[in-house]
């Protein structure tokens, strides 16, 4: 674990739900990455990996599903990959694609905060930090 | 019918009485002019040689009445029975819903035109003489889940055994690229009461239109309420960042934002079971889940929301059920929130978990509002919030669930009990 910001990418079509989840993150010292599809979301990944993926599933392009297992495929379970899905029984094919975590819209902030700590721990002084690699 | 087909039924036994009085008037009647004419014609003479002219003369004009009646008698029935024919066939014609005739060797004897243009045959010599196991590869009979229907389990089969008339509604493939949606009627014809059918009418209503308007709004309620799902979430998410170290009037303005939010949150997710129980679509995801954290996460969170609600949890013993945790916590909300609803303000609602012999029973008890006693009152309110969508579906899942949901009341409280089979353990 070092000092630098937990680094998360939030990969959602709605501009307004990117900014709302970015707010919370930012408040809580991560630091956010966006990408409005699935195919953007493999290249910032490629370019650098975060400490967790906040997926939304119904996206243009490329959606969330493939997207997973895209991931998947390419990095194995290096990088943790949480579902965010206003689908019903999301869990079981979140499970089926291999995804981590689980976070059905609408969702409480603490619960959101809850889950990417789970992926990205904060550090002792209160900022996130990136898990050691 | 086209003229010449004969209706595929045996002689009814009405028709057969009815033949063996006119046999049997004709044998009076035939006897008695014998009878009558002979003593007269005895009366008047003796003399061998004229009897003998007259008795050959009688017995020629007997002949030519007994013609004469004949050919009336069977003008009339032909004429009748052309008519009753040809009224028939052409009301069977006619009707918009295709009607299919099977005779008792359980084959197609005759289709309407309306049947012949629905499974878009080239005409009704096509169907004619096909069996349940031909029709059912021609068409790829199956029910509205997917599944084949298998030939003996057709409506106009089973209703050959089965007291009638036997409807079901079923899916139909005239073409690869063609969907048909019939309710189908079937009626036996039986001569005997309890005896084998003489014939069979099946009719085939077409409902494929109303179907797709069906889906079609079930997919309308489904989108929408996904798609509610997101702006709920920023409002929610937005106004809960508006709430973290905001000063008390504020506070007061978030709390009833997000409150407000998860009402929204809960009508829209009722809507939704509501669109899949109608459709039949509602899946069921059951796995071993501890009920009493999952109850405590519910109470909990309606304790967070309610500002004029206590609501406690109890929890008496340890409890494992087989369930969709989903829509056990979608069931476990719609109760308490409709029993905060209804309950006076101030006064707590609790939630008890317990075991009842080989049942899980959740108990939720509250002090009704007196204005709620009401019918009118209760009505309109249940309109307003949702109430009688959030039962409906709370009881349909309890139901799938193998479960029981019932309602009792004294004086001063009223308890919903909720009762889930327990897990069966396997040893180890």
């Amino acid at each position: 674990m070092n000092n630098r910001a937990a680094d998360v990418l939030v990969v959602d079509d709605d501009p307004d739900m990117v900014a709302i989840i970015r707010i919370m993150l930012d408040d809580s010292g991560y630091q956010v990455r966006c990408a409005r599809n699935g195919k953007e979301a493999l290249e910032s990944v490629a370019e650098r990996m975060p400490a967790v993926v906040l997926l939304d599933m119904l996206m243009p392009v490329m959606d969330g599903w493939q997207c997973a297992r895209e991931l998947r495929a390419r990095y194995g379970r290096r990088v943790p990959i949480v579902v965010v899905t206003a689908a019903e029984h999301a869990g079981a094919r979140a499970e089926q694609v291999g995804c981590d975590d689980v976070l059905a819209k609408p969702f409480e902030m603490a619960e959101l905060l809850r889950i990417v700590a789970r992926y990205a721990p904060r550090n002792e002084s209160g900022s996130a930090s990136t898990r050691s690699q | 019918m086209a003229r010449g087909e004969t209706w595929p039924i045996a002689r009814p036994a009405s028709e057969r009485r009815l033949a063996f009085v006119v046999a049997f008037a004709f044998l009076i009647v035939g006897s008695l002019w014998v009878l009558f004419t002979d003593v007269l014609l005895y009366a008047v003479t003796h003399d061998r040689a004229v009897i003998a002219r007259f008795e050959t003369a009688k017995g020629w004009t007997f002949v030519g009445l007994t013609a004469l009646l004949l050919f009336a008698i069977t003008m009339r029935a032909a004429t009748q029975l052309t008519r009753a024919t040809r009224t028939t066939s052409a009301v069977l014609d006619s009707i918009g819903d295709g009607v299919l005739l099977l005779g008792s060797d359980r084959t197609i004897a005759h289709a309407n035109p309306a049947a012949v243009r629905m499974l878009q045959a080239e005409n009704r010599d096509a169907l004619r003489g096909m069996g349940a196991p031909e029709f059912s590869r021609r068409y790829q009979v199956s029910y509205p889940d997917g599944h084949l229907v298998p030939p003996d389990q057709f409506v106009s089969q089973r209703v050959f055994d089965e007291d009638g008339p036997i409807r079901y509604k079923a899916l139909l493939y005239p073409r690869k690229d063609t969907e048909l949606v019939i309710s189908c009627t079937a009626a036996a014809v039986r001569s005997a009461n309890g005896g084998p059918a003489d014939v069979v009418v099946s009719v085939m209503h077409d409902i494929t239109a109303t179907e797709r308007m069906d889906r079609l709004r079930d997919e309308l309620f489904t989108g929408t309420a996904h798609a509610l799902k997101t702006p709920i979430s920023v409002i929610k998410s937005a106004s809960q960042v508006l709430s973290a170290g905001a000063p008390p009037d504020l506070l007061k303005s978030t709390t009833l934002i997000e409150r407000q939010c998860v009402r929204i949150e809960r009508l829209v997710e009722n809507l939704l079971a509501l669109s899949r129980i109608r459709s039949g679509t509602l899946q069921l995801h059951p796995a071993c889940v501890e009920l009493g954290p999952i109850i405590e996460d519910v109470v909990n969170q309606a304790r967070r929301i309610s500002n004029t609600h206590n609501v406690l949890f109890r929890q008496a013993a340890d409890v494992r059920i087989r369930a969709d945790r989903e829509r056990l916590v979608m069931m476990l909300r719609n109760v308490t929130d409709a029993a905060a609803r209804a309950s006076r303000p101030g006064r707590p609602v609790t939630v008890r978990l317990d075991r009842r012999g080989d049942e899980a029973e959740i108990a939720v008890a509250f002090y009704p509002d007196s204005a709620h006693h009401s019918a009118e009152t209760s009505q309109s309110d249940y309109e307003f919030d949702d109430l009688g969508v959030g039962r409906y579906v709370t009881a349909t899942i309890v139901e799938a669930h193998g479960g029981t949901l019932t309602e009792e009341a004294d004086d001063t409280a009223t308890t919903i009990r909720i009762r889930l089979p327990l897990l069966v353990e396997s040893p180890s």
